[in-house]
Order: structure tokens, then C-alpha cells, then sequence
């Protein structure tokens, strides 16, 4: 069985919008850090803008409509700490990794492999703003069984 | 690693694929002609299974072999070792009860032998180097072995892949900070 077309820009869609979430969330997060945090945020942030980059890239070559970012978007929780703003950044690549799971459930076997290793890259940088890691990155506890 | 049980499928998938495999299992095998081979993604699904085994295995040597340690640099930084080193085999069971989950014949039917404690270096900064380097080629095994799996159990193993994957840079802090 192959995933339909639609169904690949879905997903191909909702982890571009998780990117322009994203990358909007990480201008506040650099905001309230500085130095060596600082510069790791705007390295995360790069990261951000050339996936969203990439994925608008694969929509429009598949013959659809990239979805433009929003203007603005509604913190989870407000910002004014730099331990608020490592908490964003940790709750941002969360929403990340869960938009790339999608891609790995596509039978596309180059878009299940992106959507890991980009499930994988979140993951990374989540552990390392929180500084601790967890067993099921990206996956909703809906999904876990038992 | 036992052979897969003819029995056995994948208990998230009750794919269009697997159940005529299941189906003439019934009829016996002179039926089917030649017996199929195991469907590769319960292969994959046992190989996973059995590596998290070892994986628990390697934790649990590593945390006892930090608790019989010789003096550690300060006392707090031996105990850092050793919490680190239980929320990491914590994490290692989770994926464990996980993929045996999706089993519909659970791989503890018939009980395994227990892997064999594996060696270690001794010595804490060599064996979380070693611990590190396994999470590193467990991740990266999974993320390739993703094409073909059912979607849900792609989704694990990418899943899992990413948990191993920041155990590294975990353990590594661990490390320097004792």
C-alpha cells in the first residue's frame, strides 16, 4: 500500500507549519539568552529556517501550495527568563519531532528517512535545552501501547 | 536471536499483507505450497527486541559496576553516574515493553535465555564511552531499517532511534561533569 498523494502533502504541510512555528519561537527564545546559549539557539534557529526552507521546496515540487507562516503565534506560555525561553525551545522541537513522525509514516522510503533523522535532529536539540532525555520523542501517548 | 514464530505477527498491523499468511496457516503448509518466509518486519521486530535486551543488559552491568566503583573523584559525582545511568535503563525498558507490544506472540512466550552480562571496560568514563557508542549505532541501525515496516511501527523505531540518539550527548555530560 502507498500512501496517496494527499496524504503525503498533509504531512509534508503540517511539519512545514511546525518549522514556521518554530522559527518564529526561536527569534523570542535567542531574545532572552546570551552568550553561549545565545549562540546555540541561533545555530537551532538556522536549523529551523533551512528545513522550513527545504519543505517548502518539496511541496511546491510536488505541484502544491506551500501553506504561508502565520504573522504571529501564540506562545505556549509567556517568555521573560532565559530558563522560560530553554523551556520554549524544548516544547518547540517537541512539536517539531511530532510534524516529522507524520513523514515517517509515509511509505515513501525517502521521506520516511528524512522525517527519522529529522525526528532524531528535534530530539537532539530538545535534550539539549532541557538536559534530560526521554524514551518516546515525537510520539503521542495515545500511540504507546500498554 | 530464536526464529520467528510461524505463529507471530505483527499485532499493530493486521496488514492486508500478513493475514492470508495467518489465514492458510490454518490449512497447514502442504497448502500454501512452499512455507513462507517470516515477514521481514517481524525479523526486524525480533532483532529490535533483542538488541533492547541487551541494551537493558549493558545498563544494568554498568550500574552495578558503578555502585562496586572504587573512590569516584567525589562521592556526588559517582551517585550523578548512577542516577544518570538508571533514568537512561528506565528508558531502555520503556522501548523494550513497547516493541515486545507489538508482538501478537509476545517474545516472552518462550522465555529467552538472558543475554550474557556483557564486558565492559572498567573504569566509568570508559564504559559510558562505550555506552555511548552503542545508543549511536542502535539509533542509527533502527533509522535504517525503516523502509517497509507498517507505518506505526516505523513510527516506533524512528521513535526509539531519536530517544538512543540523545542518550549520547546525555551520557556524555554525565561524564565530563564527573
Amino acid at each position: 500500500m502507498t500512501s496517496s498523494a494527499a496524504s503525503v502533502i498533509a504531512a509534508l504541510q503540517n511539519a512545514l507549519a511546525a518549522e514556521q512555528a518554530a522559527s518564529y519561537g526561536y527569534g523570542i527564545v535567542g531574545a532572552h539568552l546570551s552568550g553561549a546559549r545565545q549562540a546555540e539557539a541561533t545555530t537551532d534557529w538556522i536549523a529551523h529556517m533551512r528545513a522550513r526552507d527545504a519543505l517548502t521546496a518539496m511541496i511546491s515540487a510536488r505541484g502544491a501550495q506551500p501553506v504561508p507562516a502565520s504573522v504571529a503565534y501564540q506562545l505556549p506560555a509567556p517568555v521573560s527568563s532565559a530558563a522560560q525561553a530553554e523551556a520554549l525551545a524544548a516544547t518547540l522541537e517537541d512539536g517539531v519531532a511530532r510534524a516529522y513522525l507524520g513523514l515517517v509514516a509515509l511509505t515513501e522510503v525517502a521521506l520516511r528517512a528524512f522525517g527519522a533523522l529529522q525526528v532524531r535532529a528535534a530530539a537532539l536539540r530538545a535534550e539539549n535545552w532541557q538536559g534530560f532525555t526521554v524514551a518516546f520523542p515525537g510520539l503521542p501517548p495515545q500511540n504507546l501501547r500498554g | 536471536m530464536t526464529e520467528p514464530s510461524r505463529r507471530a505477527l505483527l499485532a499493530a498491523s493486521a496488514s492486508a499483507a500478513a493475514l492470508p499468511m495467518v489465514l492458510s496457516a490454518c490449512k497447514g503448509v502442504q497448502a500454501l505450497g512452499t512455507p513462507p518466509a517470516p515477514a521481514s518486519d517481524i525479523r526486524l521486530l525480533r532483532a529490535a527486541i533483542a538488541a533492547e535486551e541487551l541494551m537493558v543488559a549493558r545498563y544494568a552491568a554498568a550500574m552495578l559496576q558503578v555502585a562496586r566503583a572504587g573512590p569516584a573523584p567525589t562521592a556526588s559525582a559517582n551517585s550523578a553516574v548512577s542516577v544518570s545511568l538508571q533514568a537512561v535503563h528506565a528508558q531502555h525498558l520503556q522501548h523494550l515493553a513497547q516493541l515486545r507490544s507489538r508482538l501478537a506472540a509476545p517474545s516472552t512466550a518462550r522465555p529467552l535465555p538472558s543475554p550474557a552480562p556483557p564486558v565492559l571496560p572498567t573504569g566509568a568514563p570508559a564504559e559510558l564511552a562505550a555506552l555511548e557508542q552503542a545508543e549511536q549505532s542502535s539509533s542509527d541501525r533502527l533509522i535504517g531499517e525503516l523502509a517497509g515496516l507498517p507505518p506505526s511501527l516505523a513510527q516506533l523505531f524512528a521513535s526509539i532511534a531519536a530517544s538512543e540518539a540523545t542518550h549520547v550527548p546525555y551520557l556524555r555530560a554525565v561524564g565530563q561533569a564527573g
